[in-house]
């Protein structure tokens, strides 16, 4: 059953190319203008969720700890890069240089943030783990709420830097394929190899030399990075950003995309940040019920990867639908 | 001076809540192993089945009170069984992310059945407010704490003397060698869940008299403030829990009147990420190993 | 792992053409009826679930009660009116997807949104479209700046803070107040800081600031102690009702009894939170431009109409969206029946309108101007303040 370097190469190629594909798709139908307003407005916040969740992916599937405080990063790469947007706003710098620079500033500050965030933090593991990553998150939301640049409780007016879906775009597309690519790269590389193993069994990982603090540490930056930057796409898509909206609530949010597509899996977290995201306003009818749903498959899906005969159930049911693998185990 | 002894109290009242909360959080934690992120929300329950007593069944209050502690232990037990149960080989993280799914559920399940509007807790009891030399002081602070500390003795005792207690003790210390020693772990473990939830039943029941008003999500906060206690008094110690939550209603208290009400919240957070990294066993627990 | 990835694929793409498939037959729909014109589609935002459904839900059956009665006595300019509303849950990423779902809708006049921060995301994404915005509650200072066709219903903020220390300095209640905001709210927080400035102006001293945030909207018994120490006669209050009935719950019997609460229209519904005991809301006085118990006729009929229909009273938001619906029907009639957004917001400055929040003119900015009273409770009853005797009369 066991694939090789060489054919898990080739899937890592295959789901670069199908979110490539996917986002000139969409690309396409915006740009001939045969998408709808509804779905032209659902553009970015889709790419926005894409890039959290891959970017949680890599704590919480990869690295084998929970975060909750993922929505403070996006927060705090929000602000301070919208913040450098509106000060470039005035300036006679074209969008293509203003954008990737605000993102850059805002992705940095998160990093830093994570470095800051993670340095003390990072012996913990496990529910002390999430609990003080919970705790951050809302440090951080109380302080930009009661700062003053940030607007405070009244939110930062970005309305100088809106723009809508198809001027954002194509910076959404680099920000989700740069992600996607980042992720799957590190996952095969020696750096993944590590931090897996740091997942699976941290003792085994420290006794063969493996310095534990300095990768989840990466971890944690990189994947603050990524959300600082899917931040900053966010701020320009809306014209009052309020730090309150960050709170640990959006971070489970988060969360429910990562398990739903799959611990670990890159076009699973993709695939399930779309429907999450599309899902709801497609059944708008019954939105009453989306969080109760949101908490049921939480649970559901955690009964049935860590239930033995669940397990064997799903097992049975996808070698069902990929005749090809059995002729694999076969061989 | 006055200002002072005014906040002392407030804090005490505030920490007793803190300090009941973080009981069951602790008596979870210590025995289970789990975080049981859900149980601010069994409070919240706890709150609303004593409203639907009181309010549409006419109940009296000492029925109420049984209803609830009832119903919250039957919760507790249910979840249990449902959500955790099957989960009791698997790793830490998915139990952590089934307890965030219960809670949502009781949310979210409370928002449908009773709206988003705040509904008032009914008056169990009628306490005056005592004045000494110009400082109040509310007469259910005083019952909120005798109960507390009644409990906390109580809880004390049962783990200490009795054989369920022990048989509970052995759990937490290692569940393959307690099952050797005939002890039915799983039973042991719901037993935890009833009484865990049975001191929720108590905590929505002070928490209700004093601040009045519940909402569905009435139980987030105050949960994971507790949880904050009882990390604080050293998860697991049953004494430290009750330290912890009053420390910690004193210093949000505290820091409201000497700082700065803008940054309490900010603060009292501080204190959990200062403690954790610090000085991760608490005030009052004991060392963890961790076994290959 | 091949296959699976391809099949993943091919669902994703399916299901975004078939979404955008299935709504170019509905852009083909709307397309049309601008020229068969046979009603006005009026659509808005706001949370009808969730946390703030409340709020949503009020907006939505004033609008739906103002455009009932406009088509039972014959329409606009013999248009009928219909209303959408659609959810945002109070997420302003989720009130933009509404708008344009209203958009594809063939929305002719948009109501825009209920909370602040998803009325200036829908503003300003509406910006380039030429569409008129009505809007109802949106009441942030900024939240419809930057759209020059975005007109509102509502007191803006800051202009609410400035009269409130004004109309403590007219009717000399006090030199000395307190205060009591939440500082995560942008209502209250927007109130606050205008108050201030015009107390410093009025000369009136704002002797004790406390605050609160969501998180610790709980416990208010410091907030208590420091404004009670502060012996100030009047607190003012710039916080919703829910958190008021919470404050004043656990202040009941720790004040002077001759301290008033004065608070704004964020207050309205009070009494229904402190329905166990009314008394609670004692000595609170509330500035408003709608009064539910009015003596007012006009104010009467219509919340006679709303208890028959949706079997509650009225608040605030209820109010003002019925409003913004009767001022949408008098400027598409001033305009000569056209919809276009540039041609409606270019009458709206002409227009004067006796709804039931008052009368009210509108300025270039889009913000409205109009009179407030205020209202003092007692024993679960609220009468005009210093008007006693007329409202007994009356």
């Amino acid at each position: 059953m066991q694939l090789t370097q060489k054919k898990r190469r080739r899937g890592d190629l295959l789901t670069a190319a199908a979110v490539a594909v996917l986002l000139a798709v969409m690309a396409a139908l915006l740009y001939s203008g045969s998408l709808t307003r509804q779905v032209t407005n659902m553009l970015i916040p889709t790419a926005v969720y894409i890039v959290m969740a891959v970017s949680l992916n890599l704590v919480v599937g990869l690295l084998g700890e929970l975060s909750l405080g993922h929505a403070g990063f996006m927060s705090v790469g929000l602000f301070s890069g919208c913040l450098v947007a509106i000060a470039l706003a005035d300036t006679a710098l074209p969008l293509a240089v203003r954008l990737p620079a605000s993102m850059l500033a805002g992705g940095l500050t998160a990093a830093v943030f994570g470095l800051l965030v993670g340095l003390p933090t990072l012996r913990l593991r496990g529910d002390y783990l999430a609990i003080v990553t919970l705790a951050c998150g809302e440090i951080i939301k109380n302080i930009i709420t009661n700062l003053h640049i940030t607007g405070g409780a009244l939110g930062l007016n970005t309305a100088a830097i809106y723009a809508g879906a198809k001027e954002l775009l194509p910076y959404g597309a680099v920000l989700v394929l740069l992600t996607v690519a980042v992720m799957l790269n590190l996952k095969r590389s020696k750096y993944g190899r590590a931090i897996m193993a740091i997942r699976d069994n941290r003792i085994a990982a420290e006794s063969v030399g493996l310095n534990i603090t300095r990768y989840k540490l990466a971890v944690f930056v990189i994947a603050a990075f990524f959300a600082g930057c899917a931040g900053v796409l966010y701020g320009h898509s809306l014209a009052n950003i309020k730090a309150a909206a960050f709170d640990y609530n959006m971070s489970i949010e988060i969360l429910v995309i990562v398990v739903l597509g799959g611990m670990g899996s890159v076009p699973g977290s993709v695939v399930s940040a779309i429907v999450l995201t599309v899902l709801p306003e497609a059944l708008r009818e019954v939105a009453d019920y989306r969080m109760l749903v949101y908490a049921v498959v939480l649970i559901l899906v955690m009964q049935a990867t860590n239930n033995p005969a669940m397990k064997r159930f799903f097992g049975s049911v996808r070698e069902r639908l990929t005749p090809v693998r059995k002729e694999r185990a076969a061989l | 001076m006055t200002n002072l002894i005014q906040t002392l109290i407030s804090g005490l009242s505030l920490g007793s809540i803190y300090a009941l909360i973080a009981l069951g959080y602790t008596m979870v934690y210590g025995i289970a192993k789990m975080l049981n992120f859900a149980h601010g929300d069994v409070i919240m329950v706890g709150a609303y089945s004593g409203i639907v007593a009181v309010a549409q069944l006419g109940l009296s209050p000492w029925v109420t009170v049984i209803v609830s502690i009832a119903v919250c232990a039957v919760l507790g037990v249910v979840i249990e069984f449902c959500a955790y149960k099957p989960l009791r080989q698997a790793a830490p993280l998915s139990v952590l992310i089934t307890a965030i799914g219960v809670s949502y559920l009781l949310q979210n399940a409370a928002l449908l059945l009773f709206g988003s509007q705040q509904m008032a807790y009914p008056k169990l009891l009628k306490l005056p407010i005592f004045t000494v030399g110009g400082v109040q002081i509310d007469g259910i602070t005083l019952l909120t704490l005798a109960v507390t500390a009644a409990l906390m003795a109580a809880l004390t005792l049962f783990i200490d003397r009795t054989k369920l207690g022990k048989a509970m003790r052995a759990v937490s210390e290692d569940k393959d060698a307690a099952t050797l020693m005939g002890i039915n772990v799983d039973r042991t473990i719901t037993l935890t869940f009833a009484i865990g939830s049975a001191l929720a039943a108590f905590a929505s029941m002070f928490y209700g008299m004093t601040y009045v008003y519940i909402k569905p999500t009435t139980g987030a906060m105050p949960g994971i403030k507790a949880f904050t206690a009882a990390v604080f008094g050293g998860i697991g110690s049953i004494p430290g829990a009750m330290l912890g939550g009053i420390l910690l209603g004193l210093i949000e208290q505290m820091s409201k009147t000497y700082i700065s009400t803008l940054w309490a919240d900010a603060i009292v957070f501080a204190v959990l990420v200062v403690m954790l990294v610090v000085k991760p066993t608490g005030l009052l627990g004991k060392p963890m190993q961790e076994k290959v | 792992m091949k296959k699976r990835a391809f099949a993943m694929l091919m669902a994703v793409v399916m299901a975004f053409s078939l979404m955008a498939c299935g709504n170019e037959a509905d852009n083909g729909g709307s397309g049309g009826t601008d020229d068969a014109a046979e009603t006005i589609k009026l659509g808005g935002v706001g949370p009808l679930t969730g946390g703030y459904a409340n709020y949503g839900l009020s907006v939505q059956h004033g609008a739906e009660l103002a455009a009932k009665e406009i088509n039972a006595a014959g329409g606009v300019n013999g248009k009928q009116l219909e209303v959408s509303f659609q959810d945002s849950q109070g997420d302003p990423e989720s009130a933009v997807a509404s708008y344009g779902k209203l958009m594809d809708w063939g929305m002719n006049v948009c109501l825009g949104g209920v909370l602040s921060g998803e009325t200036a995301s829908v503003v300003t994404a509406a910006k380039a479209d030429d569409m008129f915005i009505m809007e109802t509650t949106g009441s942030a200072d900024k939240c419809i700046d930057g759209n020059g066709k975005a007109f509102r219903i509502c007191f803006y903020d800051s202009y609410q803070g400035t009269a409130a220390a004004d109309y403590l300095k007219d009717n000399a209640l006090a030199d000395e107040v307190g205060v009591l905001y939440q500082s995560d709210n942008d209502y209250s927080a927007g109130l606050y800081s205008a108050f201030v400035a015009e107390c410093e102006k009025a000369g009136v001293t704002v002797k004790e600031a406390q605050t609160f945030t969501a998180a610790t909207a709980t416990d208010f018994s410091t907030q208590v102690n420091a404004l009670v120490n502060s012996g100030v006669k009047v607190v003012f209050i710039p916080i919703y009702a829910e958190e008021a009935s919470t404050f004043l719950t656990q202040a009941k019997g720790k004040f002077a009894e001759d301290v008033y609460f004065f608070g704004g229209d964020g207050l309205d519904g009070i009494l229904g939170k402190v329905s166990q005991d009314v008394s609670i809301a004692d000595n609170v006085l509330m500035m408003t431009p709608f009064a539910a118990d009015s003596a007012d006729p006009k104010v009467q009929a219509f919340v006679k109409a709303y208890e028959e229909s949706y079997g509650a009273t009225p608040d605030q938001f209820a109010a003002d969206a019925y409003d913004a619906v009767y001022t949408v029907k008098a400027a598409v009639e001033t305009a000569g029946g056209s919809t276009s957004g540039a041609d409606l917001a270019a009458v709206m400055t002409s227009l004067t309108l006796e709804g039931v929040t008052g009368t009210m003119t509108w300025n270039a900015d889009g913000n409205t101007n109009k009179a407030a009273s205020a209202i003092l409770y007692k024993n679960g009853v609220g009468t005009l303040f210093g008007q006693e005797s007329a409202g007994a009369a009356a």
